[in-house]
């Protein structure tokens, strides 16, 4: 390097750092853990991102006589909530989450395991990237945001040809359904996905999103609601929990 | 083609790198020498989606594209350019489409060149095809017709030629998503350089068949991928601190086409390419500033600093106010370079290079290890064990780590959230074995389990 150097501050600003929160994750986590000694080391675990944890908890709880089916709402979601509420207020970071995510998938096995009882979830969700389009990090990230949130993700992966799309609805009658596409050349099936959706009678919310993908393009056809992030995914299914329809998405979402 | 790995760096210091000179220039295509004292901007496009329907309209977009840029280039009076054509998956998968299109590209240039003497050059990237719906398939039919594609485009005009190839991705995805910097290394540092020596060895043949230009490869698909996830500065899907980490191992395994025959330039979206080109002295291409139109950047100014061609990412090809994209885009571009040249001519390139860097050394912790002084650090971490493809990406991590610890020291800003990554990234190297055996059959075992798309077979491991 040449002797030229500067004071970067008079350049450029690191809002990121100036912005930052003055709590730590694990003091901002404490306060929402919940306060029953049987749940709170189960919350803990999940916000550490420890399966083996999760199940000795679990186990714990169930030996202390409460119910493996009632355990997934009372434990494992309350502590999956600490992790999203948190990341929505961005004072942790995705991996967190996906670590996190992980560990209350394991804890909802074991819990399933352990009773004839079938848990219900909150909703259940069709994930796919569009035909032709093998991008998928960003359903990957919609798919576990979904899941952290208590939703029945099912996902279809990526490069997913239109009939497969409506096959899926059709069996699996979601409360929503979302598509992935990165390119400007794929997003078009998207369209196609709607006008089968309409033929088949299927209204089902469609909410679409992705590098290539934009709001004008999405506001084209019927079904369609824009996400722009992730976070966005799980805001959507629990508007539609709570009985809002296609254009009331449609108000709250798009936001260009 | 044999591998000779890299144990010594290109150049003496760091401050000899300097945009426009490589220690190897390159001469491609109608009269361009890259990296022989001149930076040349080099132009990337995408055709309208509806132009994808047919050969012919591929073809036709293609050649109102090409025409388009040439004509620009003369009537603003800048001395060359490089074209680069990255393909749209029907071009690679049917392996004549694209060998047609290279065809009537360089039929306009050839024009161009004959009348007014404007020096330009070809590259096509086919697509990495390689791949199943599920999952990676790197050797078998699609790497035969992927071969195929760039025996096309070489025999039919293009002049150099490139791939943005997608080996340990599958692994790589499942562990940027989990703060797993170990199976980074193994994704890119182990399996990545893997499949480089693998197909880099291939395009080099068919090169030197064609007597066409092997330039060379990024990892786009996953240090770009970090980077993208990563995001500005106030997302909150990966810490940047990570996404640096996994940009210098990518170094050594973009080093690898190198290593197996290709001579530059490297490929434009490779952010690694300061740290390549300290080592190998071949000529790179880079991109910023200008090729914001494909996405945003947090070292846009910076990565100029020794860049040989100089890019915009790609850019979808449709009307702006000041012509087609394609036109505004090269033209800024084409500026760009002539102030690089000027400087050049001036004996002031130091002193802009420098500016380039400074504007951006401290935005951003993947800019400040990307810095050239410090990029040449990592260059110097990898040939230290040039000839163990695990421990050179493993020196190249702790490096920009040691290298980002001095930043916070002094001028570089981090959150307390990307120092929290950057201490457990280090403990969890820390804690990793010297010997590459035992870390492969680890990592074998650990993600064969972990991830269901992980086919070991597609290393010939
Ligand atoms: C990584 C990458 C790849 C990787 C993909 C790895 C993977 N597993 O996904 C690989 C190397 C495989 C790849 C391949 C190709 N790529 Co690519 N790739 C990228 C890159 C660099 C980053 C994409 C990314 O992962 N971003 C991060 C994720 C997290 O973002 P995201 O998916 O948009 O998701 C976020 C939001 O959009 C949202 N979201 C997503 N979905 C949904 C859904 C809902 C409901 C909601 C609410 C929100 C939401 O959530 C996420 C976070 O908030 C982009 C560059 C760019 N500018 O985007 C190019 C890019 C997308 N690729 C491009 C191209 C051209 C290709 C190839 C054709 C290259 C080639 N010649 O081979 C092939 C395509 C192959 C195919 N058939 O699909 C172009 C597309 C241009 C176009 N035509 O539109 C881009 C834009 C690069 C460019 N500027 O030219 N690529």
């Amino acid at each position: 390097m040449t002797s030229l150097d500067i004071d970067p501050s008079e350049i450029l600003v690191r809002y990121n750092v100036k912005m930052e929160k003055a709590m730590t994750p694990e003091d901002a986590a404490a306060e929402l853990y919940p306060k029953d000694e049987l749940y709170r080391p189960i919350a803990e675990a999940i916000f550490e991102g420890e399966e083996d944890d999760v199940i000795e908890g679990l186990e714990k709880a169930i030996d202390a006589g409460k119910n493996p089916i009632a355990l997934i709402d009372d434990a494992l979601m309350v502590g999956m909530k600490v992790v999203t509420d948190l990341y929505d207020q961005g004072v942790i970071f995705l991996p967190n989450v996906m670590m996190s995510a992980d560990a209350m998938l394991d804890g909802i096995d074991f819990c399933k395991e352990q009773s004839d009882e079938a848990p219900v979830s909150k909703g259940k969700v069709v994930c796919h990237v569009a035909e032709g389009d093998v991008h998928d990090i960003g359903k990957t990230i919609v798919a576990a945001l979904l899941r952290a949130n208590g939703y029945e993700v099912v996902d279809l992966g990526r490069d997913v040809p239109v009939d497969e799309v409506i096959e899926a609805v059709k069996a699996e009658k979601p409360i929503m359904l979302t598509g992935t596409a990165l390119m400007t050349t794929t997003m078009y099936a998207f369209k196609a996905v709607n006008d089968r959706l309409l033929e088949a009678g299927l209204k089902v919310p469609f909410a679409c999103g992705g590098g290539a993908v934009n709001q004008d393009f999405v506001t084209t056809y019927e079904l369609g609601v824009y996400g722009e992030e992730a976070a966005d995914a799980p805001k959507m299914a629990d508007k539609i929990v709570a009985g809002a329809g296609i254009s009331a998405l449609k108000e709250e979402f798009h936001k260009h | 083609m044999a591998i000779n790995r890299y144990t010594k760096m290109a150049y003496g210091s760091a401050d000899e790198m300097i945009f426009g000179k490589s220690k190897f220039p390159v001469k491609a295509g109608l009269g361009l020498e890259i990296g022989g004292g001149y930076t040349t901007p080099e132009v990337n496009y995408a055709p309208r989606p509806e132009a994808g329907a047919s050969k012919e309209k591929l073809v036709k977009e293609y050649q109102r594209i090409t025409t388009d840029i040439m004509n620009r280039m003369v009537q603003v009076g800048f001395p060359a350019v490089v074209l680069e054509t990255e393909h749209v998956e029907q071009m690679t998968n049917n392996p004549t489409w694209g060998g047609e299109v290279a065809h009537a590209q360089k039929t306009i240039m050839e024009e161009f060149h004959d009348e007014y003497g404007i020096k330009c050059a070809l590259r096509h990237t086919p697509g990495d095809i390689r791949e199943d719906r599920d999952f990676l398939e790197l050797r078998g039919d699609k790497f035969n017709t992927l071969m195929e594609s760039f025996e096309e485009v070489a025999s039919n005009g293009a002049d150099l030629l490139s791939i943005e190839t997608m080996g340990g991705k599958e692994v790589f995805d499942y562990s940027i998503l989990r703060n797993d910097v170990p199976g980074m290394l193994y994704a890119i540092g182990c399996l990545g350089t893997m499949d480089m020596d693998f197909i880099w060895q291939e395009i080099a043949s068919v090169a030197k068949k064609n007597n066409v230009v092997a330039a060379g490869d990024t990892d786009c698909s996953e240090a770009n991928t970090a980077m993208f996830i990563a995001g500005g500065l106030l997302d909150k899907n990966l810490a940047h601190t990570l996404a640096i980490i996994a940009r210098a191992i990518s170094a050594p395994r973009s080093l690898a086409a190198y290593e197996a025959g290709a001579v530059g330039p490297g490929k434009d979206c490779g952010y690694e390419n300061t740290i390549v080109k300290s080592i190998a002295g071949v000529p790179i291409a880079q991109e910023g500033k200008s090729s914001t139109c494909a996405h945003s950047d947090v070292m846009g100014n910076l990565v100029m600093q020794c860049c040989d061609l100089w890019s915009n990412e790609s850019v979808e090809y449709h009307a702006e106010f000041g012509g087609t994209s394609v036109q505004c885009w090269s033209e800024s571009l084409a500026y760009d370079c002539a102030l690089m040249n000027t400087a050049t001519a001036t004996g002031k390139a130091k002193d802009l290079r420098d500016l380039f860097t400074l504007s951006d050394k401290y935005r951003d912790p993947q800019g400040y290890v990307l810095a050239y002084d410090n990029a040449y650090r990592v260059g110097e971490a990898i040939v230290k064990d040039g000839n163990d493809i695990y421990l050179r990406a493993k020196n190249a991590a702790l490096k920009s780590i040691e290298i980002m610890e001095e930043g916070v020291a002094g001028k570089l800003e981090l959150t307390r959230f990307e120092k929290g990554a950057l201490a457990d990234a280090k403990a969890a190297l820390g804690a990793l074995t010297d010997d590459q055996d035992t870390f492969m059959s680890d990592c074998m075992s650990k993600y064969k389990e972990e991830v269901k798309v992980f086919l070991p077979e597609n290393y010939g491991l």
